[in-house]
């Protein structure tokens, strides 16, 4: 059986320790990652040493079911972008291979779970709108598990991977076309916890 | 709760005068065929036979619910009310009340007349159907039912004049399970009548629900959920509107078919990465893995008969019908046709599946030979159309279509004729799923 991953309520109750603690976050409208220091990338070190003993790092995140749920804009963390350390992987149409940029990206996720040994992420599989909503379920099931497979192989252990798919259901881009599809078709990381400081 | 009037309608029905002999031996030819003529029937409005008033609800409702069915069910041309011409204050509804020569001269060949009477909660409501040319009642029937139900009378009605047209009784009398944004971002479950009315709301979990599926006796149905953050699957109990868990392993739980006896689900279920096909017991237990393939083997349908189930496999490259029979084991790929084949459902009558296939890089329903061949495509040039669902007898076929902007419920004949909008809703409506007979 497999890991049993932080229910929406526990995340709730998790953003809401932090905000207690006085920590700075974005506004409510805002996904929870974008409130990391920009720039990061696996070599990162802001976000591990920013932690006081006890206190549970504000570089948690939401995933995009309780971004959806809150209302929120689905997050997405392409390349360019600031926010979170790791980056989205995107996939061809129908595909769940990786590409060799997908593997570039994905060695650099794996220097920032390398460098948060204690971190723990899950790997969300998405799909674009085309084809049914039950094959997108599978097909985004088989991305997210490429995603794990391949992070094994790159010495990240299993235990601290979790997987879940949503298919077609959370595009972050809505509408017609490969500009928008093309950016649907992804593997998308949260960071459940970062674990207790060393 | 509202879930009480979809199960628990007591229906009282008598035969009224005498039936002549059953009308489809004269034209049989006329409406059966593809591409046939439509056969042109009168429905004027039904008679307040009672001492209460009526402000229309009854009189035209119900006469209205039998001309859209009758339209719906593509072998009729209802003719417009406007042009009758019998003074229905001078008339009765039995033999010998009326005057045929007031429908025939409209072109009428068959014509439904109908009246009612309310009395405190029940409405007793009467239907005759004439063979205008041979000036005879060919059925008649007496219902009696609670107020509230006074549009399965009517519905209920259909279904007899379309056995006694096509020696088959039809299937106005049966809802519809599917997937509606109603306009908003979270996808409920609803349950709408099959002509698209009386929609009601059955999910209220402000999250993705998805794939609906009916228990063979009408009254459970299978739903897909996030609710708990992870796609599970439910049954939800239409009398008692409650959930249950039916299946929430680790990674997907997805869908559900129900075998035609109740007892078996077949269901999609994931370990690690890879999904595959399950039979379930009632109870949500597995009783047997179908598919051991390391690619995705998903959206399984049973066969009526219970020997085989159809379902989708990316085994060869890229998603195909395969069958599977379940006595001898084998599994025969079942579509050549076309790069992307999915969301097969098979036919009641157990000729044919129907599917979702993608052509010219649009999505359309087609339907194959369960024992293979060259398949049909049913649906063209119309946007894209998914997720097909049989109706009971297997005449028909529902399913979702964005033609004129938004997903909605589009209705058809198996052939493809007849295509017409069943539901009109603010949001997308998809994942239809036909309910067995009801009663």
């Amino acid at each position: 059986m497999g890991k049993q991953l932080i229910s929406p309520l526990n995340s709730l109750i998790l953003a809401s320790f932090v905000f207690l603690m006085g920590c700075s976050l974005t506004p409510a409208s805002k996904p929870v990652a974008s409130s990391q220091r920009p720039g990061g990338t696996g070599q990162d070190q802001g976000s591990s040493t920013g932690m006081r003993s006890g206190q549970v790092t504000e570089t948690a995140q939401s995933s995009s079911l309780e971004a959806f749920r809150r209302g929120q804009e689905i997050p997405s963390a392409s390349r360019r972008s600031a926010g979170s350390p790791l980056k989205d992987i995107y996939f061809d149409f129908d595909r769940y291979s990786l590409q060799p940029e997908a593997r570039q990206t994905l060695k650099a996720n794996a220097s920032w779970l390398k460098t948060n040994p204690s971190g723990r992420i899950e790997i969300e599989g998405h799909a674009d709108e085309r084809g049914t909503n039950e094959y997108n379920l599978a097909l985004g099931a088989r991305r997210a598990q490429t995603i794990k497979d391949y992070l094994s192989t790159l010495g990240i252990t299993s235990d601290r991977l979790s997987t879940i798919s949503y298919g077609e259901e959370l595009p972050v881009c809505k509408g017609p076309g490969e500009s928008c599809w093309q950016k649907n078709r992804r593997a998308h990381f949260v960071i459940i916890s970062l674990g207790p400081s060393s | 709760m509202v879930h009480k009037s979809l199960l628990i309608v007591s229906f009282i029905i008598a035969m009224l005068g005498f039936g002549s002999l059953p009308l489809q031996a004269q034209v049989k030819g006329l409406i059966v065929g593809p591409g046939a003529e439509r056969f042109p029937i009168a429905v004027p409005l039904l008679k307040n036979l009672g001492p209460k008033m009526d402000d229309g609800k009854y009189s035209n409702g119900m006469a209205d619910i039998v001309a859209r069915d009758l339209e719906l069910s593509g072998w009729f041309k209802v003719l417009d009310r406007s042009a009758y011409i019998e003074d229905s204050r001078r008339t009765g509804t039995a033999l010998g009340r009326f005057d045929f020569r007031d429908w025939s001269t409209l072109g009428a060949e068959a014509l439904v007349k109908g009246g009612f009477e309310v009395s405190g909660q029940s409405i007793v409501a009467e239907f005759r159907l004439f063979d205008v040319y041979r000036r005879r009642q060919i059925v008649g029937k007496r219902y009696t039912a609670e107020i509230k139900d006074f549009r399965r009378i009517s519905h209920k009605f259909v279904d007899e004049i379309i056995y006694q047209f096509t020696g088959e009784r039809g299937v106005f009398d049966t809802r519809i399970a599917y997937v509606s944004t109603g306009g908003g971002r979270f996808k409920e479950i609803y349950v709408a009548h099959m002509d698209g009315t009386e929609r009601v709301q059955l999910t209220k979990n402000r999250t993705i629900n998805l794939s609906p599926s009916w228990s063979p006796n009408g009254r459970t149905l299978l739903y897909t959920s996030f609710k708990e953050g992870k796609p599970r699957v439910y049954q939800r109990d239409l009398s008692s509107g409650k959930d249950s868990m039916f299946s929430s392993r680790t990674g997907l739980n997805l869908g559900g078919s129900w075998s035609s006896d109740g007892k078996t689900i077949a269901l999609s279920l994931e370990r690690r990465g890879n999904v595959d096909v399950y039979l379930l017991d009632q109870l949500g237990k597995i009783v047997r893995r179908l598919t051991k393939n390391s690619g995705i083997d998903v959206s399984p349908s049973w066969s009526p008969n219970g020997d085989r189930l159809v379902f989708v496999s990316n085994r060869s490259g890229s998603p195909q019908l395969y069958i599977k029979d379940l006595s001898g084991g084998e599994t025969k790929r079942l579509t050549y046709t076309g790069g992307y084949n999915t969301s097969p459902e098979w036919s009641s009558k157990g000729d044919k599946i129907a599917y979702t296939g993608r052509s010219g890089g649009r999505f359309n329903i087609f339907t194959i030979a369960a024992k293979g061949g060259d398949p049909q495509m049913l649906t063209s040039n119309s946007g894209d159309n998914e997720d097909p669902s049989w109706s009971p007898d297997g005449r028909y076929i529902v399913f979702s279509s964005n033609r004129n902007g938004r997903y909605n419920l589009y209705l058809m004949r198996a052939t493809g004729e007849n295509q017409r909008r069943l539901t009109v809703s603010p949001g997308d409506d998809t994942n239809p799923s036909w309910s067995p007979r009801l009663d």
